[in-house]
């Protein structure tokens, strides 16, 4: 086997799992379950396309693409998510799951029948490939990949070393023991929704550096997102990434070797197997 | 529950059981003016057949989810083991085709009650489950466009059987998916008022009180899964042959499943007409946005949105009340 | 007047549990409510830190109108209440648990240094998750979490469940501590009456969500109806 499908597999699932982070984080803080996740990605992918067709460079694109995306997930969650947080419990889960499949369709249907034919695709560097230890890497999986580890990076520091990340855990382990020591679960939702919208918005950018972001990839990456949410355990962010790290090897090794259609059938059969067998995920307990 | 089903079933004793049918009479009645004004028209008469297969399968996740809450994300992938079966034991493997149809019917029954097993035995909850038919959902998808030998692949798959009989003329095909929905009607409003409806609706008064009057609940859940995924795979099977084509878009989640709860967010969910009222205003959105291309997906959208959000009234808080009854987990029930 | 309660009705959907319950609590006081299970304490505090609404009356907190407030601004108001069930954040190690406390200050050193000082066993065990922990500790750790936001008055629903005779001793002797070296202000609501009406200087005896008796630890101990009902003196 080509050690560079194992790399090309290693960077794919560290972007995975940055794209599920997202969508784990707010299903943990008060049972979002984000379905239109992929698209706000390809939202901002597509007015990034549209910064670059401007021709004002590459960077202001990128920034561009984080900051739409980053405005969609706060849009979405000041407005048409407010009477889903009024719900508990699974009807709340319930009721996100279908409003957010409802704002899925919108996204999608707008982007697909205004820009059908809008792509964002960033030639990083020259286009060439480069040698890594004997290995062949396309320049523009360097770029992702260091990107995207900066990301992930930045992710864990702020929730591991800062107070807005502290209290970020504190609604995930127990959204009434925040509330008593001060914490208001609606602003930390907020900023994670934010949050999650940036960090959907900046896969769209790495993603676009090896392969174009279409206006109709929306609903593929939704569906890897989950299964990635899934694998690593509904809520935990360590899950998802390294269940994105894990899928993105398996990925791209049985894309190389068997073909893409059973490709798909053992990544959603992963998902589900998790679900029977061990519903925490990967580094769950089951409480 | 909404309005129209609790008056049915408030006062089953002083009305004549037959009453509780009366609305499946007249909806059968109405829909005979439909062919009496557009029978010889090949493009009313296909629309109008195809709200009638989507009121089927509307109807069939009304008993699945509707009375026992389980979340079916893939009623078009349970419609299209029927679908592509039924021509595929007619044809390859020879069978007539009334036994390919039932044993197909039975392959999709047996696939949803296992998912009903499954979600019982490892009390998946509502979001669980969606997440695991879904992928069984998306995963059929990838097979039929894997099996191109078997199925066609992306091209899709020819029916020869049926072809040249009243399977394939306008009239016949509406009256057939029309006794068929009646019947689906009949049996969702007979189960609605047997045992099995009375356990439900004692689960969602007082889950506690049910649990300890013996209902089995888990019983009752794996019968409403195999018989609703009996009811989808019925009805795709025959939608198949009457149709002479099937692809994957045939019976994809965004066709189907969508469709499905859109017209149960419009109708109201478990009740008796909801999939008739909520089929007749999607065929309408469905005709007015025919040249509106990927915005008609965008519209959808809006919809779903809308209508569960509960601006239309009745359905939102339907849809609350129920959940709040049915989860005995939920968080409302606990100070209770 | 640091708390004053004024004939609160609360209740769960349409169901009223509290009917027209009044009280208060002076600043530098420890004040008990008394009752048996379901007599509607956990229902009256619950209300008082803002996770259930009230249908009538006022509660009003350093002279603020705090009723209906949600529990994270009350919170902040410096009322800290301690849940019977604690909720305490069980993944997360002790020390982060308690800086979590200090929300939305800066966790203050010293503050950390006396609670561990009351309770040892936090400090040896700071690297270990909540989950971890004995019933005992937990119970420590969410009086310790609540003292680390330096709250004025401190509310404790049945502090002892789920504790052995011994440890529930050990947590009355903490809070008496608390009291005599810091002089923090208590309301405590309580099954076990002979340790609360041992820490307290007033209280409150709560049946069927009315207020039947009040008046100082003394008196109630003496009260015949008190010792029949919860001191076990006929």
């Amino acid at each position: 086997m080509n050690p560079a499908v194992i790399v090309d597999g290693l960077i794919g699932g560290l972007q995975l799992g940055l794209l599920a982070v997202g969508l784990t984080l707010l299903y943990g803080l008060g049972g979002i379950l984000n379905l239109a996740h992929g698209q706000i990605a390809v939202f901002g992918g597509i007015v990034g396309a549209a910064v670059l067709d401007a021709d004002l460079g590459m960077p202001a694109a990128a920034v561009a693409a984080v900051a739409s995306a980053l405005a969609l997930g706060l849009v979405l969650d000041q407005s048409i998510m407010r009477p889903v947080y009024k719900r508990r419990g699974e009807e709340r889960i319930l009721l996100s799951l279908l409003v957010t499949l409802g704002v899925s369709f919108v996204i999608d249907g707008v982007l697909v029948w205004r820009y059908p034919s809008e792509a964002l695709t960033m030639r990083v560097g020259t286009g060439g490939a480069v040698d890594v230890l004997g290995i062949t890497i396309r320049q523009g999986s360097l770029w992702a990949s260091a990107i995207t580890i900066v990301a992930i990076g930045a992710v864990i520091v702020f929730l591991q070393y800062t107070r807005t990340g502290r209290a970020v855990r504190s609604v995930i382990e127990d959204e009434t023991g925040a509330q008593l020591v001060g914490v208001n679960p609606a602003t930390v939702r907020t900023v994670i929704f934010g949050l999650s919208g940036a960090l959907a918005g900046l896969f769209a950018v790495t993603q676009s550096m090896t392969s174009p972001v279409t206006s109709s990839s929306g609903v593929s990456y939704t569906i890897l997102a989950l299964i990635v949410t899934v694998v690593g355990g509904l809520g935990s962010a360590r899950g998802a990434l390294l269940a994105g790290v894990l899928l993105g090897v398996v990925n791209a090794v049985s894309a190389a070797e068997i073909g893409s259609y059973i490709t798909a059938i053992i990544l959603l059969a992963a998902a589900a197997l998790t679900i029977l067998l061990r519903p925490a995920g990967l580094l769950g307990t089951t409480r | 529950m909404t309005a129209a089903l609790s008056t049915v079933d408030a006062t089953p004793t002083r009305r004549p059981p037959w009453l509780a049918y009366a609305p499946i009479a007249v909806i059968g009645v109405l829909s005979l003016i439909v062919p009496l004004v557009v029978g010889d028209s090949r493009t009313w008469m296909g629309v109008a057949t195809s709200g009638l297969l989507f009121a089927c399968y509307a109807t069939a996740f009304n008993v699945i989810f509707g009375s026992t809450g389980q979340l079916f994300l893939c009623l078009g992938a349970l419609a299209g083991v029927a679908g592509y079966a039924t021509p595929i034991l007619a044809e390859d493997v020879g069978l007539p085709l009334v036994v390919a149809l039932l044993i197909a019917t039975a392959l999709s029954a047996g696939l949803g009650a296992l998912f009903s097993w499954i979600s019982v035995r490892r009390s998946l909850g509502v979001i669980f489950t969606g997440i695991v038919t879904l992928t069984f959902s998306l995963g059929f998808g990838n097979l039929l466009l894997g099996q191109r030998d078997l199925t066609g692949g992306e091209t899709g798959l020819r029916i020869a059987t049926g072809a040249d009989t009243w399977l394939r003329e306008l009239v016949p095909v509406y009256l057939l998916f029309l006794v068929l929905l009646l019947a689906y009607l009949g049996l969702f409003q007979w189960l609605q008022r047997s045992h099995f409806g009375w356990a439900f609706r004692a689960l969602r008064d007082d889950p506690v009180a049910a649990e300890l009057a013996g209902i089995d609940v888990a019983r009752y859940r794996i019968w409403a899964g195999g018989i609703g995924s009996a009811m989808l795979g019925l009805a795709g099977g025959l939608w198949a042959v009457t149709e002479g084509f099937v692809s994957p878009t045939t019976f994809a989640f965004g066709e189907v499943d969508v469709e499905t709860l859109v017209i149960l967010a419009f109708g109201g969910i478990g009740t008796l007409v909801g999939p008739v009222i909520g089929a007749l205003a999607l065929t309408v959105i469905d005709e007015l946005l025919r040249d509106a291309g990927q915005l008609r997906v965008a519209v959808f959208g809006v919809i779903l949105i809308t209508l569960f959000l509960g601006f239309r009234r009745g359905v939102g808080p339907a849809l609350a009340d129920m959940f709040r009854r049915i989860l005995p987990t939920s968080l409302v029930d606990r100070f209770t | 007047m640091l708390l004053e309660v004024e004939g609160l009705d609360v209740g769960y959907g349409s169901s009223t549990v509290v009917h027209g319950v009044s009280f208060h609590v002076a600043e530098g006081e420890a004040v008990a409510i008394i009752g048996s299970n379901g007599a509607g304490k956990t229902t009256t505090l619950r209300a008082i830190a803002g996770m259930l609404p009230g249908s009538a009356g006022r509660i009003t907190f350093d002279g603020d109108e705090v009723l209906g407030e949600p529990t994270h601004v009350v919170s902040r108001r410096g009322l800290a209440y301690v849940p019977a069930e604690r909720h305490l954040f069980p993944g997360m190690p002790i020390h982060e648990n308690l800086s979590l406390g200090a929300h939305p200050d800066k966790p203050d050193p010293a503050q950390l240094a006396r609670v561990f000082e009351l309770f040892p066993r936090l400090e040896e065990r700071r690297n270990q998750s909540a989950g971890t922990l004995s019933g005992g500790e937990q119970q420590m750790l969410a009086v310790g979490r609540a003292l680390m936001g330096k709250p004025r008055l401190l509310i404790l629903d049945e502090p002892t469940t789920g504790l052995a005779p011994k440890l529930a001793t050990e947590a009355y002797d903490a809070l008496a501590a608390l009291r005599s070296d810091e002089g923090l202000t208590v309301l405590v609501a309580e099954q076990q009456v002979p340790l609360a009406l041992g820490l307290a200087d007033r209280g409150y005896v709560i049946e069927d969500g009315h207020i039947e008796l009040s008046g100082s630890a003394a008196d109630l101990r003496g009260n015949p109806d008190v010792q029949r009902a919860y001191l076990g003196i006929s």
